[in-house]
């Protein structure tokens, strides 16, 4: 029969990516994620004094740089058991928070929805509605959405001075504790952007919106017109109306390190579970968590670009070294990570369902793990994070002038290994490093593109993504836009790790 | 209307963050105001797959004019000179950026990579980076030094990591409408890199009268113990607020040098190296005996309220 090999070629992630699919007629029956991309991070970090992370990490991704700085920050902060004041690690949480949404409203509607502009849908019955809301740079909730999000960036800036790409959360808290000013003008940011999640994202309460707990009660709640004609509802109905419900599994595994660290639980001897939402890996089948265990994270290079070792290595043991051989079966800059043997997916999906969000579970379990619920999971999470946000100024209140920066001893880093994650945008993210003599001597990253976009590993296992879309009938291989929903519902980050490739003519017969 | 085809190469976003960060002008109203004819960028454009390729086709063979080719991400020439760290369908990106900026009437290097380099260039520079026409501090990167786009300029370095974010859409607007746009010894806009990110910092009276921190956290000077750049480097961080709020020596954050060619430097980048009681690197055009005879008198004649950090900053 009849083979073809396409090279997909996908802009909108951050990155970019090559995706090479093998079809059966038109149905795909492999799939290899290409990382393009490969910048050495990680050797850069080698023989530099311990807290240059906190400004090299950053620059790893622009888009998600407050993450990178947090898990570098913990990472040290666990090296060397240092206290942490809890007004730092509620700034810290706050800055994440926003950065969050920055990146959540900008993938759905700058990223995501523009796929829908697409003359395959243009018969669509919501089709004028979508030009309207969605159009790049001119739909409504476009630039809506890009107002929003410049505005809760703001928060980031009053505590490191800008975003992105700063480096104000240092080992022992953060450079600058809140004023009553910042309280007044941080409560004022987060106001404005619940009172566009409430009217343009919604149109109803986040309260009402947060209390849905089943798929009846969502589907029921649609059917009112504001609810409809909102932004996640107008996302929902074409999605669904193309059938995105149906396609993009993947792993069914979900990994989530647990959001938000607690600012009464985050302090030595750093056992893990420290989180305001719980960890864990959650399984589609039998809808079961199980507790998170860093050990269990290792790394493959059996078929990417990096000098060879047998099965996986956890990241205290990883290397980096390049070792580019095009034209065999290795095929990516992109490393393996696996979970023990498993292949998982991370995000917000896996976020929500390990934190416990009851309408997502509900969903989950009605039609699987799926390109659409995986984006909708994306928006639910921002109504999570704004009401965590409101929590945490709360709280913040209530300690204005207590420390909010402990100095670490002098010989705090000459010696050690620690480690840290955050829920970063994008998913579970991981830094691993080690240090002699007072210098770098190892730093591992693992972030959630990696997990996501990972290529086969040494048991010849596909990577999550490539599970994703194995199986998935197009509709005209010429212009494969199936791949581009169900890639770009993983809220892609490929320069962590890879960029999306497409469309030469290469053709190979038989197999 | 100008043409604008943005590439990304060894990059991290982050100055396509600053673009969508903008809002004097902001990248939407260019566009919907007619300056932008924005052909593609890598997060904006709606464009299916495949279109970039036919897109770089047309520009190489003249079909399709270009008036700005901005360049985001260092330029990656490993391994072995092959440029296959960075690659668009099996093609080097160095390559492609080549032939783009003999087509382009400007070509705009955004962020410190492509201008010098940047961090993918530190030591010890795993992927050979390079800038598009700077080698960090020296003149001739990936173009060399003589190299002129069509409009007769050199490459236009928008420095910085990331960019400030209406520094990029000013110099496109300026570009658009085809006003000169005077650069600087490094080929930075002198309109944006012309005051260093020390003025309009809220921590001056603090430097001004030696009150210098040891540790992070408080109110004091950065500049003398943990690192900070900001009497040395040219940008606008201080006189032009980042995000509408702050700015990074403002939180009590060093300044890391990050619109100069030399950045990341080598040492460590949260301590300041000194002769003496004095950083080696002093204030921009400062004599060390003229500095040390005004240190020691502002030291002594420092008020009460800046000795114990009672002002905000």
């Amino acid at each position: 029969m009849a083979r073809t090999t396409l090279n997909v070629d996908l802009n909108r992630v951050e990155g970019d990516l090559e995706f090479q699919v093998d079809l059966d007629g038109n149905r795909i029956v492999d799939a290899r994620c290409v990382g393009t991309l490969f910048r050495g991070f990680e050797q850069l970090l080698i023989g530099r004094a311990p807290k240059d992370g906190l400004v090299i990490t950053p620059r790893v991704c622009g888009i998600c740089g407050t993450a990178h700085l947090y898990t570098a920050a913990l990472a040290l902060e666990r090296l060397a058991q240092l206290p942490v004041p809890p007004q730092a690690t509620l700034i810290r949480n706050l800055c994440l928070m926003a950065e969050n949404i920055q990146s959540d409203l900008r993938q759905s509607f700058l990223f995501f929805t523009p796929d829908f502009i697409h003359p395959r849908y243009a018969g669509q019955r919501l089709y004028p509605d979508i030009e309207a809301a969605f159009a790049p740079l001119k739909g409504k909730v476009v630039r809506s959405t890009l107002a929003v999000s410049r505005k809760v960036v703001e928060l980031v800036a009053i505590f490191g001075g800008q975003w992105p790409h700063s480096s104000y959360m240092l080992p022992g808290g953060v450079t600058r504790g809140a004023s009553a000013r910042d309280l007044i003008d941080c409560q004022d940011i987060v106001d404005q952007a619940i009172e566009w999640y409430e009217q343009d994202a919604i149109g109803d309460s986040l309260d009402n919106w947060l209390a849905l707990d089943s798929s009846d009660a969502f589907f029921s709640w649609l059917e009112a017109d504001a609810h409809a004609a909102s932004a996640i509802g107008l996302l929902t109905r074409f999605a669904r109306a193309i059938g995105l419900q149906k396609i993009g599994g993947g792993a069914r595994h979900f990994l989530s390190a647990g959001a938000w660290h607690d600012p009464q639980r985050w302090a030595p001897p750093y056992t893990d579970g420290a989180t305001l939402m719980p960890a864990g890996i959650y399984h589609a089948d039998g809808a079961r968590l199980e507790a998170f265990d860093q050990a269990l994270v290792n790394e493959h290079v059996r078929h990417a670009w990096y000098r060879p070792y047998p099965g996986g290595r956890h990241p205290f043991a990883g290397e980096t070294v390049p070792d580019y051989q095009p034209d065999t079966d290795r095929y990516t800059w992109a490393k393996a990570p696996r979970y023990g043997d498993l292949v998982v997916e991370t995000g917000p999906l896996a976020e929500l369902l390990a934190g416990g969000d009851a309408l997502v579970a509900s969903l989950l379990a009605l039609e699987g793990p799926n390109t659409w619920l995986r984006q909708f999971a994306r928006l639910r999470r921002t109504a999570h994070t704004l009401h965590w946000m409101k929590h945490h100024l709360a709280e913040l209140a209530g300690l204005i002038g207590t420390p909010h920066y402990l100095p670490p001893p002098a010989d705090a880093f000459q010696h050690g290994e620690g480690y840290g994650f955050v829920q970063a945008a994008r998913g579970t993210l991981g830094h691993w490093l080690q240090i002699e003599d007072g210098r770098i001597s190892r730093y591992q990253i693992v972030t959630p593109t990696a997990w996501n976009a990972s290529p086969k590993d040494s048991t010849g296992r596909h990577g999550h993504w490539e599970e994703s879309v194995i199986g998935v009938e197009l509709a005209d291989p010429a212009d494969p836009i199936e791949i581009g929903h169900i890639v770009r519902s993983h809220d892609p980050c490929l320069v962590c790790t890879v960029h999306f490739v497409g469309s030469g003519e290469r053709h190979r017969y038989g197999v | 209307m100008a043409t604008l085809l943005w590439l990304q190469t060894g990059a991290c976003s982050g100055d396509t963050m600053s673009l969508l960060n903008a809002d004097s002008p902001s990248v939407e109203s260019l566009v919907r105001g007619g300056s932008l004819d924005i052909l593609w960028h890598p997060s904006l454009s709606a464009k299916p797959a495949g279109a970039l390729g036919e897109l770089i086709a047309a520009i190489e063979a003249g079909t399709q004019p270009l008036d700005i080719l901005c360049v985001e991400g260092s330029m990656i020439t490993g391994p072995y000179g092959t440029g296959m760290f960075d690659s668009y369908r099996g093609r080097a990106k160095i390559d492609i950026t080549r032939a783009l900026a003999a087509r382009a009437r400007h070509v705009v290097a955004v962020g410190t990579c492509s201008a010098f380099g940047g961090i993918p260039a530190a030591p010890p520079n795993p992927t050979d980076c390079t800038g598009l026409q700077f080698d960090r501090e020296q003149p001739g990167g990936m173009l060399p030094p003589e190299w002129r786009s069509a409009s007769g300029n050199p490459v236009i370095n928008l420095a910085g990591c990331p960019v400030h974010p209406n520094t990029i859409t000013r110099s496109l607007a300026l570009l658009a409408q085809d006003q000169p746009l005077e650069l600087d010894f490094l080929n930075r806009p002198r309109a944006f890199f012309n005051s260093t990110v020390h003025q309009g910092c809220t921590r001056n009276e603090y430097h001004e009268y030696d009150i210098e921190e040891k540790d992070f956290g408080g109110r004091g000077c950065l500049f003398f113990n943990l690192g900070c750049q900001g009497p040395n480097t040219l940008a606008n961080c201080n006189s032009d607020l980042w995000n509408r709020r702050s700015s990074k020596t403002r939180a009590g954050v060093p300044c890391f040098g990050c619109t100069s060619p030399g950045f990341p430097r080598d040492g460590d980048l949260f301590r300041t190296e000194k002769i003496g009681a004095v950083p080696v690197a002093l204030p921009l055009g400062v004599s060390r005996a003229h500095y040390m005879a005004y240190k020691n008198l502002a030291h002594a004649a420092a008020p009460l309220r800046i000795k114990n950090r009672d002002m905000e900053t």
